[in-house]
């Protein structure tokens, strides 16, 4: 699967809804595969007012759809756009029937240069994740083809969970978070690949798109 | 499983394992002590130990030394983490350590007895 993401900060919120009728339509149009166009909740960070994923059958839909979406979020009323073109990586899904839940994506940005044996082993740790901490009902880890914004984004983890407290209580608190994987992030642990600027933004969600 | 809500949340453990440049130990630790613990103890952390090995000074081999920091509960420790990770002053501080290193770790720990605790979240 060939898929879109955009966060996207607009000048004035009062138009996120607005604008993300018009991101739908057009993804409607273009024949995505799956979308969730959807304003950010509170809690995200750096992860735009609107989020706005796409998954494609082929690489030359997205570029199509890629190229056509560009014009409306290059207007005076977005401010910023952090984003990524990715394929499916590996992941799994515990809860297929999810609904009403919550959707999350994080962008993060491995150092240039870091050793790639010690890149697949943060890649198979962040893997294990939903296996210690069961909230993170279906995920999926890639690596970005192409990315924009405020850093070269290098990979997209996304997980959903059955409502934002699964996030913000178990994925959080869970000691494989801040006790084992967050050493990739810390500038304090010298295991640090990751770069401190991230976008962790999160939504509701009708159905997984997982 | 049960929980005893009116027991202490469950205290954490950040271990600093800094393997020092031959004759570099108690210099290395002298400034850690001066540069890097104000800052942590502001953070939340407090210091319960400081190890070192051999118990002797070596000016032709390395001091291992070790610092054990206690915080009050894993969200003690996201504070720590959150204010640490955003400030420059604490990246200098490491970037300055590093090059008087042979190696350095950075682990988190419990007492096993609250294992089951930190997991039920």
């Amino acid at each position: 699967m060939y898929k879109l993401t955009r966060l996207v900060t607009v000048a004035d919120p009062a138009g996120v809804a607005a604008l993300a009728d018009e991101i739908h339509a057009l993804a409607t149009a273009h024949a995505a595969y799956r979308q969730l166009v959807a304003p950010t909740l509170v809690g995200s960070h750096f992860g735009g007012d609107l989020l706005a994923h796409f998954a494609f059958d082929d690489a030359v839909q997205r570029a199509d759809f890629d190229a056509a979406l560009a014009p409306l979020l290059t207007t005076p009323a977005v401010v910023s756009v952090d984003g990524v073109a990715y394929q499916s990586g590996l992941g799994g899904r515990s809860d297929p029937g999810l609904a009403n839940g919550v959707y999350r994506v994080l962008l993060l940005s491995v150092d240039e240069g870091a050793d790639p044996v010690v890149v697949a082993r943060f890649e198979g740790e962040t893997r294990m994740m939903p296996h210690y901490i069961p909230a993170i009902r279906n995920w999926q880890l890639s690596r970005a083809d192409k990315a924009v914004g405020a850093r070269r984004w290098t990979h997209i983890w996304e997980q959903e969970y059955a409502d934002a407290s699964g996030l913000m209580g178990p994925y959080m608190m869970h000691p494989y978070h801040w006790a084992r994987i967050d050493r990739w992030f810390d500038p304090e642990c010298p295991d640090r690949i990751v770069d401190a600027r991230l976008c962790h933004s999160f939504c509701a969600l009708e159905a997984s798109i997982l | 499983m049960t929980t005893d809500d009116t027991a202490a949340a469950p205290m954490v453990h950040a271990i600093d394992e800094i393997v020092a440049k031959p004759g570099e130990g108690k210099a290395l630790l002298g400034d850690y002590l001066a540069r890097y613990a104000p800052g942590a103890r502001a953070r939340g952390m407090t210091l319960e130990q400081i190890l070192v090995s051999p118990p002797m000074w070596l000016d032709d081999q390395s001091n291992t030394l070790v610092f054990r920091w206690s915080l009050a509960d894993a969200g003690a420790w996201w504070q720590m983490r959150f204010v640490g990770g955003n400030d420059p002053d604490v990246a200098a501080w490491w970037a300055d350590v590093d090059p008087r290193a042979v190696s350095r770790r950075r682990f988190f720990a419990s007492a096993p007895a609250d294992i089951e605790r930190l997991c039920d979240v």
